[in-house]
């Protein structure tokens, strides 16, 4: 816990000075987990904004300080879903608009800016999101809330409130959806089967 | 983190999750953050205050509206020219020496 279960009675008690300490304490992960759940940093800020928004509105909903991480997790996931679900439709729009040749030529452009760490980095991150794109967004941030964010079974049925053998059968089979876009994604790069990943 | 790329499609993966974890830079929380949340907190507020007042205002109404309707209806209405009760109204349209109640029935027996 990153602030005292004091802190938290005393913001559901609308004390503003406490409800801005838990904004600041809780802010940078909360921008952190944001950030790899949606990737579009300009709009990570926003998100978080939303996160606290609604923490401002719910807290005194919340029956005991000892539940206020998973809670604020849940918060978390919420808003990004809520955001990914937006983004989806317009994204199909922006897409459809664009030719496979305007992509490259974009990327082109952008890779020859950025430094070879900051490609790499952008790859990486280009190559996680067109896996996740897999799977539904729900799936999506409970993949990333395992894998990326390393929250545990226990942990994740608290933000979910669903018990572990639902949630292990969901994360089963999103990583396997995952999994078979990974597979079928390495042969197209890797005609010969080399065992290589190029990121 | 080429070589933690080899191994099976699971192994990759793994390191695939955490290779994005790290090339995902956490944003530093712009000047405007906490002045922009609490713009949105007390936009928010003033827009539940103002629905709320509505809110009450309208059940208040109906409450009135549905009080007033109750005792409109609790008040005996008399007129003089509707009858009293369901028989005597029964009686006054269909009086009992009626002819077609009390005359004899005829029965054709081409009927039968």
């Amino acid at each position: 816990m990153l602030v005292d279960f004091e802190l938290i009675r005393r913001a559901q008690k609308s004390d503003s000075a406490a409800f801005n300490e838990i904004v600041l304490a809780y802010r940078k992960r909360i921008l952190g987990t944001i950030t790899r759940l949606i990737a579009r940093p300009e709009d990570v800020e926003d998100v978080a904004q939303e996160v606290f928004l609604r923490l401002y509105f719910s807290l005194d909903q919340l029956r005991t300080p000892e539940v206020f991480e998973p809670w604020l997790y849940r918060l978390t996931v919420n808003a990004a879903y809520d955001y990914l679900r937006k983004q989806r439709r317009r994204q199909e729009f922006r897409m459809s608009d664009l030719s496979e040749q305007q992509v490259m030529l974009a990327d082109a452009v952008a890779g020859g800016k950025a430094d070879q760490d900051q490609q790499y980095r952008k790859k990486v991150r280009e190559s996680v999101n067109s896996l996740l794109g897999a799977v539904s967004e729900a799936d999506r941030i409970l993949l990333m809330l395992k894998e990326v964010e390393g929250l545990s079974l226990k942990e994740l049925e608290k933000v979910y409130k669903v018990n572990e053998n639902a949630l292990k059968v969901r994360l089963f089979r999103a990583r396997q959806r995952v999994l078979k876009a990974f597979g079928s994604g390495e042969k197209r790069r890797d005609p010969d089967n080399t065992g290589e990943v190029e990121l | 983190m080429m070589n933690q790329m080899r191994g099976s499609d699971d192994e990759k993966l793994d390191a695939l999750f955490r290779a994005y974890r790290d090339s995902c830079p956490v944003p530093e929380a712009s000047a405007n953050f906490m002045p922009n949340l609490w713009a949105k907190i007390e936009s928010r507020q003033t827009f539940t205050f103002s629905f709320r007042r509505m809110a009450t205002g309208f059940v208040t109404a109906a409450l009135a509206l549905s009080l007033a309707l109750g005792v409109y209806m609790s008040m005996p209405h008399a007129n003089p020219n509707s009858p009293q009760t369901y028989l005597e109204a029964l009686a006054e349209s269909r009086p009992i020496d009626a002819p077609e109640i009390v005359g004899t029935a005829h029965l054709d027996p081409a009927d039968r």
